[in-house]
């Protein structure tokens, strides 16, 4: 460090030179000692102090602070991690010659204010200034060297008396100390305030990719910015729900759907309906039983299908539509594919039967199975879930590489019933019940209406009792409530196909297509919000209680000289509550530094030149 | 059509009835171009109250709010040297930049959000209204630059008008941005001193060395500097006349800085990391 301060020095005489006129005026004896004052006080060496810290700034954001050795290892490589510990780049703010710097700042802001000192009025401002920067830097060491920032969780109805630091020790790793409390803090009560639910109504446009948030204000005509489509709300509910009535619309075999009742030993089991182009299968997992209606539309297929058991192979297929780039790849865990071609790779992390079932796997329906992927590019790794049943879901989700396009398929073929009877019809009318064990067909029989079957090994019956050909819903939608519950809101939309409409549930995850395909509407919660989080914190010292203050967060508790800020808390159950605890005896000599530099600014650009005036 | 499209509009015709000024110096063009500039002053004021009331909080809790109060902000602190100077072709500049801030503003998100807790405070509606009329009146500032140096490079040397107190010359106005940043930096300083101070209510560190702290206090140096350079510059042998230059040159520079911390953090590698940045949390 000396070195440098000499070298400094020797450049700064050579500047010196050029001001001889001013130099010379000072006898010779002196002049050394006065070059070094001269050079403490000048601007140039101010400017040039404020310049290097600018670069020492730039380079502390840029490079990341504070990591381990080996996340800087991970993402600089072995030299570069080297490099920046060396030249304690990894901790610029902390750094020695960035406690050089500021130590060189100090020094100049004292020599000039000294220098220039004069007894007026007009100085104020200046005076003020300088000294405040040199205030608040004191406090700064005041903190770094005798205060403590830490935090601790404590649960309710405990209490602790200690908490913990955190560091980076000089292997590089991470390091938490342990500092006792000289009382303890008890827990008398945590609440979390919740905001009242809020919901949006999100517009899609596929063919731009742009997605809108829309003023959910019944009445009022919307335009979707930069396209045909304008969309109005007619009604709201704040608390729906929808009663659907089955009902057969016409002869034609155009959405066909049959009602289903399976019989145990003495009643009915489970009975529905089975759709043969939307929800066509039923499965219960106690049974190990699988039912499902197959619509066929012709003989030869309806031949092909009874005598075929194939199970799909569950895989996941890529698709990069700017470079024209497809592919499948199999279903395989935590193993990492490359995309040939491009610089992205993917890894499957889980799949479920049913997204949001919390069940094992085993126990899922297989509604809505769904894998997660891993997706690492350029920009990162990204990890999104793909639906097998919703292929155009991600499409209404930000996703960080949106140009990539993953579907799924056959997820759940590992997961199937040992038991599965299907139920073929054809359009020509002919109806072939195929009983299935363990991937074996065991009979192929005829089925009739309301003819009672047995399944093969099992105490169990089934019946057929309905058949629509034309199955479709007679939709109610009524209100429970007057508060906030399940908001559904009656939405028309109009675009190049005309005017439909439609009720918007704010419980249905999924989007709802306009007809052309092109538009999507999803009615969703904001998610929930949180208010408020606050604590009722008492202070033990000696057993007996010193302090007690409800906290929260901008609101802190103060007891000799420790500071306690509601800082989190406990995201799954929010049974303890996260505080963090702070020491700075410095901290009154910084506010002093706020306040002075706040006046002495105000005082420089404002007051003097208004004073000046007035002189004139 | 929206308000915020009207407004954008109005920006637009204030800059050319500024441009206008320009060309027919008279006392009507004179009213109506700053009329208009202030009727999209007071639309972009409705906007602002507007949405505080519809958010049920003040408006600056996200990009979009922060991004319309600012544009805000620009027309005002153009308005306020309206009426102490006689500046005319600033003030077409001045109304494109709050046009542009507003254009930004209508690609960000506009959904109106819950605040989270630690955005209720006093303490951040004092920083950041401080913050923005100070980087309003260094988008000024820009501006003036600009004009000075377009002016420096093209203008012919001789220029007969005379200036009078109110009325400053394109050819002088890097006299007028140092005084623009002079009226800036004590708002810039002051809502860098409230942010520590509302920081340490919230987090308990009033200086955490977090990117967006540390790139607002890269902002406040680069203008410190600029408020230094008059006393070092003469001492270099360096001309009056390229002196102005070079400032003027620094202050585009440091308008690059002042956007970078408003809008660019996001590029950091460190944002993730950080509290503060819009969008990252
Ligand atoms: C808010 C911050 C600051 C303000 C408002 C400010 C303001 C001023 C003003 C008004 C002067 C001229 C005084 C006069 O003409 O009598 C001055 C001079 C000076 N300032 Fe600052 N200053 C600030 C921060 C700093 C910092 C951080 C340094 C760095 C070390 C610094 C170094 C100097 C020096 C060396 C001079 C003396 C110039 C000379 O002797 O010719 N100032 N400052």
């Amino acid at each position: 460090m000396k070195n440098k301060n000499q070298l400094r020095m020797t450049t700064e005489t050579k500047d010196s030179q050029k001001n001889q006129n001013r130099i010379s005026i000072h006898q010779p004896a002196r002049r050394d000692s006065n070059r070094v004052w001269d050079f403490f006080c000048s601007v140039k060496l101010a400017v040039v102090i404020i310049l290097l810290l600018v670069v020492a700034c730039i380079l502390g954001t840029v490079i990341l602070q504070e990591k381990t050795m080996d996340e800087y290892t991970a993402k600089y490589g072995y030299a570069l991690a080297a490099f920046f510990k060396i030249t304690e780049l990894n901790n610029v703010f902390y750094s020695y010659w960035f406690t050089f710097l500021l130590i060189l700042l100090c020094a100049n802001l004292i020599c000039c204010t000294i220098k220039r000192w004069k007894n007026t009025f007009m100085q104020t401002g200046f005076i003020l200034t300088h000294l405040s920067l040199i205030l608040i830097l004191i406090g700064g060491v005041v903190k770094f060297q005798f205060g403590v920032k830490g935090g601790v969780n404590v649960y309710e109805g405990k209490s602790v008396n200690y908490f913990l630091t955190q560091m980076i020790n000089r292997q590089g790793k991470l390091d938490y100390v342990k500092k006792d409390l000289p009382f303890s803090i008890a827990l008398d009560d945590f609440i979390l305030e919740k905001n009242e639910p809020k919901f949006q109504l999100v517009s899609y446009i596929k063919s731009r990719n742009r997605q809108k948030n829309l003023e959910v204000k019944v009445g009022k005509r919307q335009r979707i910015p930069g396209s045909n489509y304008t969309v109005t709300i007619k009604d709201y509910i704040p608390d729906a729900e929808l009663h659907q009535e089955p009902i057969n619309t016409s002869d034609s075999a155009d959405n066909p759907a049959i009602f289903v009742k399976l019989f145990g030993p003495d009643k009915v089991i489970a009975e529905g309906w089975l759709l043969a182009h939307d929800r066509n299968f039923y499965e219960d997992k106690k049974q190990n039983l699988r039912v499902e209606y197959i619509w066929v539309s012709s003989q030869e297929e309806l031949e092909k299908a009874i005598n075929s058991i194939e199970t799909a192979h569950p895989k996941i297929s890529v698709l990069i539509s700017e470079q024209g780039l497809s592919q499948d790849y199999p279903m395989e865990l935590n193993k990492t594919f490359k995309l040939e071609g491009t610089n992205y790779s993917l890894r499957m992390l889980q799949y479920v039967l049913n997204y949001g079932d919390r069940r094992p796997l085993e126990e899922q329906l297989t509604d809505n199975p769904a894998v997660q992927v891993e997706i690492n590019g350029p920009e990162g790794s990204e990890t999104r879930w793909v639906f097998e049943k919703f292929p155009d879901w991600d499409k209404m989700h930000p996703s960080k590489y949106k140009n990539l396009k993953l579907t799924c398929d056959g997820i759940a073929s590992g997961h199937m019933a040992k038991n599965i009877v299907r139920l073929f019809q054809s359009s020509e009318g002919k109806q072939v019940m195929v009983s299935i064990k363990n991937n074996h067909i065991t009979s192929t029989i005829p089925w009739e209406l309301e003819k009672k079957y047995t399944i093969a090994d099992s105490n169990h019956q089934i019946v057929v009792s309905k058949y629509f050909p034309s199955f479709n819903f007679r939709k109610e939608v009524i209100k429970k409530s007057d508060t906030v519950g399940v908001p559904a809101i009656f939405v028309e939309a109009e675009g190049p196909s005309g005017k439909v409409d439609d009720w918007l549930f704010s419980n249905n995850q999924y989007a709802t297509w306009y007809t052309d395909n092109n538009l999507a509407l999803v009615y969703e919660s904001m998610g929930e919000s949180i208010k408020h989080f606050t604590s009722r914190l008492r202070i033990i010292e000696n057993g007996q209680t010193v302090a007690e203050k409800t906290i929260r967060v901008n609101d802190p508790l103060t007891y000799k000289g420790y500071v306690i800020y509601q800082s989190s808390y406990d995201p799954e159950a929010g049974n303890f509550s996260g505080l963090q605890i702070v020491k700075d005896p410095g901290i009154s000599i910084v506010y002093s530094g706020f306040g002075s530099l706040c006046f002495g600014v105000i005082f420089i650009f404002y007051i003097k030149p208004f004073l000046r005036k007035k002189q004139k | 059509m929206s308000i915020i499209n009207i407004t954008v509009i109005v920006y637009v015709i204030a800059s050319i009835a500024y441009i206008a000024r320009e060309i027919w110096r008279s006392m009507y063009t004179k009213w109506v171009s700053v009329g208009l500039l202030i009727l999209a002053f007071c639309l972009n004021l409705v906007m602002v109250t507007k949405r505080s009331i519809e958010a049920g909080h003040p408006p600056f809790s996200n990009l979009y709010e922060s991004l319309i109060f600012y544009a805000c902000c620009t027309a005002f602190v153009y308005l306020i040297f309206e009426f102490i100077y006689n500046f005319r072709v600033v003030g077409a500049l001045a109304s494109v930049l709050a046009m542009l801030i507003l254009l930004y503003a209508t690609l960000q998100d506009d959904t109106i959000r819950p605040i989270m807790p630690a955005l209720k405070s006093n303490w951040m509606l004092v920083h950041v209204i401080t913050y923005m009329i100070g980087y309003a009146s260094f988008g000024i500032s820009f501006v003036t630059s600009i004009i000075f140096l377009i002016v420096k490079a093209f203008a012919k040397k001789e220029n007969k008008e005379v200036e009078n107190e109110r009325e400053i010359l394109p050819r002088n106005f890097d006299k007028l941005s140092y005084k623009i940043v002079a009226f800036g930096f004590p708002f810039l300083t002051l809502g860098m001193v409230t942010g520590a101070v509302w920081a340490k209510k919230a987090w308990g560190d009033y200086w955490s060395w977090d990117p967006k702290e540390t790139w607002s206090l890269i902002t406040w140096f680069a203008y410190l500097v600029y408020l230094h350079t008059p006393l070092v510059l003469p001492k270099m042998n360096i001309n009056k006349s390229k002196a102005s230059v070079i400032l003027a040159c620094w202050l585009l520079f440091a308008f690059a800085i002042v956007n970078f911390t408003f809008v660019g953090l996001n590029y950091l590698p460190s944002a993730a990391d950080s509290e503060h940045i819009y969008g990252s949390k």
